[in-house]
């Protein structure tokens, strides 16, 4: 029993040792590497961690039933962790002096982040014109990291991918870091939310660089969406 | 050189560490069984290359003669864009097999593996994982 615990501590070390040469053949391989974030991004994978949920979070998730409560089947964007969880469709960033702007392909969402000091999130507009739903945002930079808070969001599903029938409530805010390295980037969001989360729940996405990429049209039409179309008329 | 095969590194070990994506749609890891494979021979009633998923229409001929509908779920319009699918090789008419994963619920929906056209041309579409390491590597996307 205790030389199989010693073959998988072994085994764990070998895996963060790997990991570690392979960080630093990057490190030295990307030396004059790309600091910005300027660029059409597309998910490698995400990682979701910090999942304790209060006993409304359980209760919610539970009778979460993705056939009827998924807002995207109504070509609703949920939330901006949901976007990021969908596979395919890339997401576009682009630096302004005092303004982020963040295009996300799904479901066509545009949203804008002023980058104004001293602006409280509550005072900033809407960041998404169309999707009053998605709160307000507020950006500034922290050496290259973008850092992004939000707050403002309706209550209502804010996962259904990554991990389906997680719920926000109007209390809940949430850190976005966006950190450039080269041709990746990574960005991880905390969820702040005393009614579902017991802690913050934290969401981590890595992206590659679409070389040439454009965000497309989405154009979602909420009956080519909905899962009642197969359904027998 | 460095720098794609330092990339290719880098996203080797954020695929090990984050589990990568490839099947976690809702739609597709909830609804479709893809450990199985299914053909499906009809005939093309429609073709509707859109977001958020792509939708194939077959009408399938049963033994006793009657006729029924089945529905082949796709990836969205754009990524079969990018990833250069020639979709446009399945037509309206065409008498085609279709390998699909099927459905978990419903027995006439399944999802998109390979399509056999009439002049016995198979179409595949390698999907986002093949199309993600293409980009990594620059090079041309294939399966």
């Amino acid at each position: 029993m205790r030389w199989m615990k010693l073959t998988r501590l072994t085994r764990q070390s070998a895996m963060v040792a790997v990991l570690l040469i392979a960080n630093s053949i990057l490190a030295h391989a990307m030396a004059g590497k790309r600091t910005d974030l300027n660029g059409v991004w597309i998910l490698l994978g995400s990682k979701t961690e910090n999942l304790k949920l209060t006993p409304a979070g359980e209760k919610a998730r539970a009778a979460y039933d993705y056939q009827k409560d998924d807002p995207d089947m109504r070509c609703i964007p949920a939330s901006f962790t949901r976007i990021m969880h969908t596979p395919s469709p890339p997401i576009e960033v682009r630096q302004r002096q005092d303004s982020v702007e963040i295009n996300y392909e799904f479901m066509d969402v545009r949203r804008r982040v002023p980058l104004k000091k001293g602006l409280a999130v509550k005072d900033a507009p809407y960041a998404v014109r169309e999707h009053p739903n998605m709160g307000r945002s507020v950006g500034q930079y922290d050496g290259e990291t973008l850092v992004i808070e939000t707050a403002g969001q309706s209550p209502g599903v804010l996962d259904t991918l990554g991990v389906p029938g997680l719920y926000q409530s109007d209390q809940m805010r949430t850190v976005e870091r966006y950190v450039p390295n080269g041709d990746m980037m990574q960005v991880t969001i905390t969820h702040y939310d005393p009614v579902y989360f017991l802690q913050p729940l934290i969401v981590t996405y890595n992206y590659l660089r679409l070389p040439g990429g454009k965000i497309l049209k989405w154009d979602c039409k909420p009956e080519e969406a909905t899962y009642e179309r197969f359904l027998p008329k | 050189m460095h720098r794609k095969l330092a990339t290719a590194a880098l996203i080797a070990a954020t695929l090990f560490l984050s589990g990568g994506v490839g099947l976690a749609h809702h739609s597709v890891a909830a609804n479709f069984d893809g450990s199985k494979a299914l053909d499906v021979t009809g005939k093309v009633k429609e073709v509707a290359i859109r977001n958020p998923h792509s939708q194939i229409t077959l009408e399938v001929t049963k033994p006793d003669g009657s006729v029924s509908e089945f529905f082949v779920e796709w990836s969205d319009k754009n990524a079969l864009l990018r990833r250069t699918v020639p979709v446009s090789k399945i037509r309206v008419g065409d008498k085609v097999t279709i390998n699909v994963s099927p459905s978990k619920r419903l027995p006439n929906l399944g999802y998109f593996r390979t399509a056999t056209l009439p002049d016995g041309t198979v179409l595949k579409d390698c999907g986002f994982v093949a199309f993600r390491e293409s980009v990594a590597k620059g090079t041309k996307i294939t399966c």
